[in-house]
């Protein structure tokens, strides 16, 4: 049990948090649900997972750039890999996200509906990288 | 403004040093940060710095005049209130600085009493000014990023369907997985009914962008309508342990306006009331004609709206994320189109609510005035055809 890899997942779509969260358990993984990025930054410091999945969008304040910069400013969470899984990566010129651009603070980008193959292949590449 | 929290600054200028001791000590004692300074030069180096929401100034000083010092200090920002001090001889010159952008004036000598309420009076207009500017931005950001969320908005059921989806298609075919694919085919149900209601809104929404929902204006009894949906939720009202009730006079209920959209609002209000109801809780409509006006409460008992969350409740896409909210699918634009049909006609939409106890929304709309023209006895043949349109 304790040698299972954790995994955050921050989200304010309970559905989809169900859905991803089940199967990373199905495949080995701890997971901790937070549904809003609060909430989110909360279960970071108190959990310290392994690496968290973070939304963007959710509800004012304390949306997902909010809360990514929160997480890392945290010395003990800097280096835990934080992958977003955002529907937000549109071309609308508002909200383009460039996957590769590096400013926002996250590791690695997945648009949503996520291909989860893709998504246990990215987490198990990181955690392996951590290991 | 420096923080919320922190006191208003006032600066005054004047050349009379009596004067400025005294405005000075009320304002203070107003609760204010006062400072004086003694001519305009002076003054406009404090506005710069202090950055006050008022500023009082004598019209007539050696140096820089008022006239000049009122241009200045709005180039500096044309938010601060200007209070402009002048003597009898100068009340036109006192009209001109009102020309000029000065807010009020005070003429020589003045009370106490009547610099608090000038002084009180002009911040209480740039509080108002500061949050319609506030407002405006926030509209036109709105505007701005409407398709952004309307896309979202419609994205995000469709990503947690296909998210279901997609994970039972991984998930071995043990027993937990059997009673998994029962409840996410159910929420992805669920999820698809979302999609479907909010389709519906926003095109209610869209197709009168600019125009009008309320497209009739004929008599229609509240009496019949509301019986109806509250009759239509009965089943689901049951599922949640909800108990349904109406309070509605014998007497008619009639108001002027549209079937389609009274029946919209009405259906709004009390799925909400049941959505965000406690099991074993009660929904009541109830109905008042009086002076002029029908009056129609729908009442929950569910766990009442926080108060911070009231001035937005009736916004674009507003939605109230608190705990508890898990499994209720919505579009966020319900109460919206509700005060948009409430205020076509010519009506209000208010909420009352108390934390743990419920929520009640209060519509009042004018109530029906048979038109004095028509013959008593055809009233009922004339009711429907009388469309007083827009």
């Amino acid at each position: 049990m304790s040698d299972k890899k954790r995994i955050l997942i921050v989200d304010d779509d309970h559905d989809f948090a169900e859905a991803v969260g089940c199967f990373l358990e199905a495949n080995g993984f701890a997971v901790w649900r937070a549904y809003d990025g609060a909430e989110g930054i909360r279960m970071a410091k108190l959990e310290r997972p392994d690496l968290i999945l973070m939304d963007i969008m959710m509800s004012e304040r304390t949306e997902g750039f909010f809360a990514i910069q929160e997480i890392r400013r945290d010395p003990n969470l800097r280096s835990v890999p934080i992958f977003v899984l955002s529907s937000l990566c549109t071309h609308l010129p508002d909200f383009e996200i460039p996957s590769s651009g590096g400013w926002l603070a996250h590791d690695q980008f997945f648009a949503k509906p996520v291909n989860t193959a893709q998504l246990l292949e990215k987490i198990r590449q990181w955690l392996g990288k951590a290991a | 403004m420096n923080g919320p929290d922190a006191p208003e600054t006032v600066v005054v200028i004047d050349d009379d040093n009596a004067m400025r001791l005294s405005c000075r000590k009320i304002l203070t004692k107003m609760g204010f940060h006062a400072e004086a300074f003694e001519d305009g030069a002076r003054g406009l180096e404090g506005v710069a710095e202090l950055k006050p929401g008022m500023v009082v100034v004598d019209l007539k000083m050696p140096g820089l005049s008022g006239m000049e010092v009122i241009s200045r200090v709005h180039e500096i920002d044309p938010q601060i209130v200007i209070v402009v001090i002048t003597g009898y001889a100068t009340i036109d010159t006192a009209v001109q600085a009102m020309k000029c952008g000065a807010y009020d004036f005070l003429p020589k000598p003045f009370s106490p009493d009547e610099l608090r309420l000038i002084v009180n009076r002009g911040l209480e207009r740039r509080r108002l000014a500061l949050a319609s500017e506030r407002h405006e931005i926030e509209r036109s950001m709105l505007k701005r990023r409407f398709v952004t969320f309307v896309s979202h908005q419609l994205r995000t059921p469709l990503v947690a369907i296909h998210q279901y989806l997609d994970v039972l298609r991984h998930l071995d075919q043990g027993a937990d997985t059997q009673a998994r694919r029962q409840e996410w085919l159910d929420r992805c149900l669920a999820r698809i009914e979302e999609l479907q209601s909010l389709i519906a809104d926003w095109l209610t929404l869209a197709r009168v962008e600019g125009g009008t929902l309320v497209q009739e204006r004929v008599k229609v009894d509240l009496r019949q309508i509301i019986p109806d949906i509250l009759k239509t939720y009965e089943p689901t009202a049951a599922a949640e342990n909800v108990t349904l009730e109406a309070g509605l006079p014998d007497n008619g209920l009639c108001v002027c306006g549209d079937r389609n959209c009274l029946s919209v609002l009405f259906d709004n209000l009390i799925t909400n009331a049941i959505k965000y109801n406690k099991p074993g809780g009660k929904v009541t409509v109830s109905g008042t004609l009086s002076s002029g006006e029908v009056v129609v409460g729908v009442a929950d008992t569910g766990v009442g709206i926080p108060e911070k969350y009231r001035p937005f409740l009736f916004d674009e896409f507003f939605r109230v994320r608190d705990e508890g909210a898990k499994k209720t699918a919505g579009t966020g634009l319900g109460l919206h189109i509700c005060k948009r049909i409430v205020s076509e006609m010519g009506g209000t939409i208010e909420v009352a609510s108390e934390a743990g106890a419920g929520s009640t929304f209060w519509v009042r709309v004018p109530a029906w005035r048979e038109p004095e023209t028509a013959a008593g006895s055809q009233n009922d043949e004339r009711q429907e055809t009388n469309t007083d349109r827009r």
